[in-house]
């Protein structure tokens, strides 16, 4: 194992503070994930995977604890420091997408380009990100209200590669998928994988674990097998 | 980077169509509310100051006792401004005219008819000053009179006519004059000489009649110039009332002023009640679009614009709407448009900008 590990939670406790009393949604967790692992989070309802997802994508800080991403103390960084370190090192694929509708498949790959660089994107760099998922020049100027939920799922992995990230968070990437499409779409993360990234998956479906070299579960805010 | 984001405006404009349009309907009425309504006030001001602004020149002087006076031949019984006091007042003015004038209300006879009116002693030289002859020639003395333009007509007075005056009694005998002009219309006079239903008749007539000789009722000073309207007051002030209040002295700038003031103040308030409509209004216009209660409702919205340009062009005297000071109202209501359009831009901006990365996927 690398000594320095891509991703460092050492005791981290998340604790939100609800009128009906306080919640502790991680408790002392410590865990590393190294680059280019595969790992997959699992566990039930309210275990914690979606507190855990939101450390690890720095959404959100841990109550107490450090939490060390790409050798950086994500407490100690500024709100702005965090927001580089999301767009930079930090590719984010949700159940449900989230494409913006009112871009173009080409245009919502290109988005994050367009807000790191500044300026529209004339390297091809977005429009060969799209190929690499599957999409040609006809269906990248589809609206996301024209495509299938397998094809919004490969545009919005391509919208999370654009900027060449370090990690691939996946928060149930086939959730919303037919049995076959979501096989395919793990295609993707495994030759994501392959080609350097660090993917890390939450799912609940076993079948979809497997392709995980390492799993994860949580109960109760606690890893109770890494 | 600049186009991007100008494409994404029109492009969310396109694909909310319908929505788009009705909030350029809602900005375009709000803008026409408060153009309208701040050019109906700026049109009562100026309707107002054309009426008062004929006299505006005017230093009324009037006593500070209130005088009464009885009919023709009863010897005065009340103070009036005196032949010192106005002396003084002739000093502290200057070089502007100072008018003396004897009034009072009186009984007359036309013929066989009875009238009753004001009748006004002047000297003849001060008459042509402040008043305009429409018909005849100025009274040179003596027992010759002017009319008003309504004592004229309706009494069908010509160049010649002779009016008794007093009150019609068998046992007296009445004094008469000869109408040798008629006057202009005046309408109301912010200097208090009213003269459309009135009578003017040589001072020396006036006092040999009525009494009250050097003792004058009023006392006008006609400015040169409206600048000096403040020192002059100020000047007869300091010279009549030094010890005590003898006359009261007020001008129709002054009054001028007190009723601009008070429009202006409606005019913001009416702006006031027009921009809370104004939300009002567009909060019902967007609701009703998002229950989708005016799916056939173009023509409704065609009828409420039009139906408010009716209004607003039936509301009032419409001769000022294109005067500077009325038509400066369409820039304000535009600028207040764009304002608002900007504010309900910027705030789901800054509201969507501070928001928890989380909390913002929770939404979604």
């Amino acid at each position: 194992m690398n000594e320095s590990p891509l991703i460092r939670l050492a005791d981290v406790t998340k604790v939100y503070h609800l009128e009906s009393g306080n919640f502790t949604a991680l408790d002392h967790v410590t865990l590393d994930i190294a680059e280019n692992e595969f790992v997959a989070i699992m566990g039930p309802s309210g275990s914690g995977k979606s507190t855990m997802m939101n450390q690890l994508g720095i959404l959100d800080v841990p109550t107490s604890g450090t939490l060390f991403i790409d050798g950086r103390n994500v407490a100690k960084m500024t709100p702005l420091e965090r927001t580089h370190m999301r767009r930079d090192v930090i590719g984010y694929i949700f159940q449900k997408f989230y494409l913006i509708p009112l871009l173009s498949a080409y245009e919502n790959v290109e988005y994050p380009l367009i807000l790191k660089y500044k300026k529209r994107d004339n390297t091809g760099k977005a429009a060969a990100v799209l190929k690499s998922v599957g999409f040609d020049e006809q269906m990248s100027s589809h609206r996301p209200n024209q495509l299938s939920g397998g094809q919004q799922q490969r545009v919005a992995i391509a919208r999370a590669l654009v900027n060449d990230p370090k990690i691939l968070l996946c928060d149930e990437p086939t959730g919303n998928l037919d049995r076959k499409t979501g096989f395919q779409i793990m295609d993707i993360l495994v030759g994501l994988h392959k080609e350097g990234k660090t993917v890390i998956l939450v799912t609940h479906d076993p079948k979809i674990a497997e392709y995980a070299h390492r799993t994860i579960v949580l109960e109760d805010g606690r890893v109770v097998e890494s | 980077m600049k186009d991007i984001f100008l494409d994404l405006s029109v492009r969310s404009v396109r694909l909310n169509f319908l929505r788009s349009l009705l909030a350029s309907i809602g900005i375009v009425i709000g803008v026409v509310a408060i153009s309208s309504m701040g050019m109906l006030g700026a049109n009562m001001q100026l309707s107002v100051k054309q009426q008062l602004s004929s006299d505006v020149n005017t230093i009324m002087i009037s006593s500070d006792v209130v005088r009464t006076s009885s009919t023709a031949g009863t010897p005065q019984t009340a103070e009036g401004i005196d032949k010192s006091t106005l002396n003084d007042i002739t000093n502290a003015a200057g070089q502007n005219d100072v008018i003396p004038i004897h009034n009072t209300r009186t009984q007359f006879t036309i013929g066989s008819t009875d009238g009753r009116g004001s009748i006004y002693g002047l000297d003849p030289n001060d008459i042509t000053k402040f008043l305009t002859i429409a018909q005849g020639e100025n009274i040179k003395g003596g027992s010759d009179a002017l009319v008003g333009p309504n004592i004229a007509n309706n009494f069908n007075m010509n160049i010649g006519s002779r009016i008794k005056i007093g009150q019609n009694n068998v046992s007296i005998t009445r004094p008469t004059v000869r109408v040798a002009g008629i006057l202009a219309t005046r309408g109301f006079a912010s200097d208090g000489v009213n003269t459309d239903n009135a009578i003017i008749v040589p001072d020396t007539w006036y006092t040999d009649h009525y009494g009250g000789k050097d003792l004058y009722d009023q006392v006008n000073v006609i400015l040169q110039n409206i600048d000096t309207i403040n020192q002059t007051e100020a000047a007869i002030d300091d010279k009549v009332n030094r010890k005590t209040n003898v006359v009261r002295i007020s001008d129709a700038s002054s009054r001028l002023s007190s009723i601009s003031s008070t429009l202006g103040t409606i005019t913001t308030f009416i702006l006031a009640i027009g921009s809370i409509s104004l939300v009002v209004a567009a909060v019902s216009i967007f609701n009703a679009f998002i229950l989708g209660i005016i799916g056939a409702g173009m023509g409704g919205i065609c009828s409420l614009v039009i139906g408010y340009s009716v209004v607003s062009a039936m509301i009032g005297n419409t001769a000022y709407f294109f005067l500077p000071e009325s038509i400066m109202y369409v820039p304000y209501g535009m600028i207040i448009g764009v304002v608002v359009c900007v504010l309900s831009g910027l705030y789901p901006a800054w509201r969507a900008s501070n928001m928890d990365p989380i909390d913002a996927l929770r939404n979604e």
